[in-house]
């Protein structure tokens, strides 16, 4: 392709960058060039700078909302991370927002668009809330066993859709969109129904006994979710990048044919990984349930879904990283929380601007790898 | 007998969204851009739709702004995967949660959520509308007798007119477009945004004549049936209309069964929308031989002299 792209004689040839387009804007040409290895500065930098684009508008539309500019900073970092009741809050609501962002990347390193994240959480949290409901096993296993049912309802819930996908090439992004919506039903049938609390006729479940809930840890009033938010970021690093199902895993998603070819169980390499990815989410609704709320709410998921997919897609689905930044939006959602209380400002907020972050980091991505050149005139 | 005919009645009123947002999705996605944006962009037609409605009080101005509202947001769609080449799922998915954060921003913040309108007149169509117990049938609003001529013109727009096949050309082929002087991204800028206008007048419809009230949400996943119906309809016009039309009357059906007396668990009877539209995917997988009418390069950003 190199040969066909118009190139000035003796004009120097960058061996880092290829001229793709040319193109003629104001009356001066510029090329299109692709940048074959950015340097990590260059990609540090033009990270940082989309990174703060997005928080910019962010900042502008808080401000249309009644947020007084000079308060943005303190509400946001100081009282964010600085007070250690809203630190706790932070890690409280980090939990299972690692959880569905370890489920998010599972999910895409197989290249499988899993987003009935909140359908398997529901039916995490509707599978522990049955076992809490009708007395399963004694107490002291109570909560390992809600924890199991949780995992295999989750992952129950995503087996159709990666059969699906597998058998008969039905697309998972409706798939599993779809089963969000039908498990949402469900659960409101659930808490509109037999599951009603008795007490006080609301539709959420009765509260968990003492036995039914995530403990704290010790005497710090941590909630031990954090830790298990943390082993299961461990376990799936442990799985996508030292096990050997995790280069499998690789090969699958650089060249699912090339793959195969190479003799990598493709399909059952899929299917793994997503029912991994469900079984994670399940046990997000878990953590919600047992862990925050006490009980089975009705709308305990809502935001979720987008935010595993988003805290997946900044991570580059690595575990890792996943954790730090799904730390971040657990950072947004109790600032969100606490700006709906002073300021009066919808909690819609913490959605838009997780989008508008996606928005301007995703598009970075084109100035990493492009680069738009000047060429001197008369040149060509 | 009476349940049925008053079935068959509001049946159009709930096929007029999917059909017009199956249609702009149709739009975009023969010039080869995968749009999984239109539940975002349904809800920013009935905010502004409502928005609109409530500041001028006129259905026929508020559709129309409501529809070039979408658009607008489209371009930001537009630019993220024509220009900037960002990957068509995470763009399509964020402009979704976009939308979503700012109309319940925005019906928050002006206090539009929940306040009635007026809505929209209906038209008899005399003489059908006078006759004995069909007659109901044909006391329509403008709305739905506009969806046949607006489905018309799209139809005739992709396959008769030359800038139509242009767009398909730039849909299946893109480097053989560009290759005959087709401008790639010009045809698939026009196209999200044609198509976008279209998905807004759905989600408009929705609000402004439908429910007459905006309630955050409200679209409830309309748009991505239509993108399923798209595969069901194998990206043509018409068969995306009957394809609407299946949807509308089941969605029609389910307040008539209530009204009838019919006892059935309410949250199961809301799950058939979904159900079906998972039913009618599987059944298309299964039966479906040969090509599946997806456009060819549906998905992929195209930029000349890149190697592919």
């Amino acid at each position: 392709m190199d040969e066909r792209a118009p190139r000035a004689p003796g004009a120097p040839v960058a061996t880092s960058t290829r001229p793709i387009a040319r193109q003629t804007w104001g009356g001066r040409r510029y090329t299109l060039e692709v940048r074959q290895q950015p340097g990590w500065p260059r990609q540090a930098l033009i990270l940082g700078l989309a990174l703060l684009g997005g928080l910019l508008v962010s900042a502008v539309i808080l401000v249309a909302a009644g947020v007084p500019a000079g308060e943005l900073p303190n509400e946001f970092v100081v009282q964010t991370f600085f007070d250690a009741q809203n630190l706790r809050a932070v890690l409280f609501q980090a939990a299972p927002m690692i959880l569905v962002g370890l489920a998010g990347a599972m999910s895409f390193r197989a290249r499988f668009w899993n987003l009935g994240l909140e359908g398997q959480m529901i039916w995490g949290a509707v599978g522990a809330t049955a076992v809490a409901l009708f007395d399963v096993g004694p107490a002291s296993l109570r909560l390992p066993l809600m924890f199991a049912a949780a995992l295999v309802c989750g992952l129950l819930w995503v087996l159709g859709p990666v059969l699906l996908k597998l058998r008969l090439g039905v697309n998972e992004i409706i798939s599993t969109l779809m089963l969000n919506y039908i498990a949402g039903n469900f659960l409101l049938h659930l808490l509109y129904g037999s599951w009603k609390d008795a007490k006080d006729a609301f539709p959420h479940s009765p509260q968990f006994r003492l036995f039914e809930r995530l403990p704290e840890i010790g005497s710090s009033a941590v909630s031990s979710a954090i830790v298990l938010a943390a082993l299961a970021a461990s376990l799936a690093w442990w799985l996508v990048d030292v096990s050997r199902f995790g280069l499998y895993l690789r090969f699958v998603h650089a060249n699912p044919r090339m793959a195969h070819a190479v003799g990598v169980p493709v399909r059952r390499v899929i299917l793994s990984s997503v029912l991994v990815s469900g079984a994670l989410a399940g046990i997000a609704g878990f953590v919600v349930t047992s862990g925050q709320e006490g009980r089975l709410t009705q709308a305990f998921y809502q935001g979720y879904g987008f935010s595993g997919i988003l805290i997946a897609f900044l991570a580059h689905n690595n575990p890792l990283a996943a954790a730090v930044v799904a730390l971040l939006v657990a950072a947004l959602f109790v600032t969100g929380r606490s700006l709906q209380v002073v300021y009066q400002v919808p909690f819609a907020m913490v959605q838009l601007i997780q989008a508008i972050i996606v928005i301007s980091l995703a598009s970075s991505d084109f100035f990493i790898r492009h680069r738009l050149r000047r060429v001197s005139a008369g040149s060509s | 007998m009476d349940v049925f005919i008053n079935w068959l009645a509001n049946t159009p009123d709930f096929t007029v969204p999917y059909a017009l947002a199956a249609l702009g999705l149709i739009l975009t996605e023969r010039a080869g851009v995968l749009s999984l944006g239109a539940e975002g962009l349904m809800l920013v037609g009935a905010l502004f739709g409502i928005g609109a409605q409530l500041a001028f009080g006129a259905p026929g101005v508020s559709l129309v702004l409501a529809a070039l509202a979408a658009s607008a947001i489209s371009l930001l769609f537009a630019v993220m995967v024509i220009l900037l080449r960002v990957n068509q799922v995470i763009a399509g998915l964020a402009l979704v949660f976009f939308c979503q954060g700012l109309t319940s921003l925005v019906g928050s913040m002006f206090e539009w959520t929940n306040q009635a309108t007026t809505g929209i007149g209906t038209v008899s169509l005399w003489p059908l509308s006078e006759l004995p117990l069909v007659g109901r049938l044909f006391v329509q609003n403008a709305m739905v007798y506009l969806t046949l001529p607006i489905f018309a013109l799209v139809a005739w727009f992709l396959t008769r007119t030359t800038s139509g096949l242009r767009l398909r050309a730039v849909g299946e082929n893109p480097q053989a477009a560009d290759a005959a002087g087709i401008s790639v991204a010009g045809y698939r800028f026009a196209a999200v945004l044609a198509g976008a206008a279209l998905v807004g007048l759905a989600g408009a419809y929705i609000s402004v004549v439908s429910t007459k009230l905006w309630i955050a949400g409200m679209t409830g996943g309309r748009g991505w049936i239509a993108v399923g119906l798209l595969i069901f309809a194998r990206w043509s016009p018409w068969k995306a209309l009957a394809g609407a039309l299946l949807f509308g009357c089941i969605e029609a059906l389910i307040p008539q069964l209530a009204a009838a007396g019919v006892q059935m668990p309410q949250y199961f009877v809301l799950m058939t929308p979904y159900a079906v539209t998972l039913a009618v995917m599987v059944w298309v997988a299964m039966t479906q031989r040969g090509a599946s009418g997806e456009p060819g390069a549906l998905g992929e950003p195209y930029v000349r002299e890149e190697r592919r």
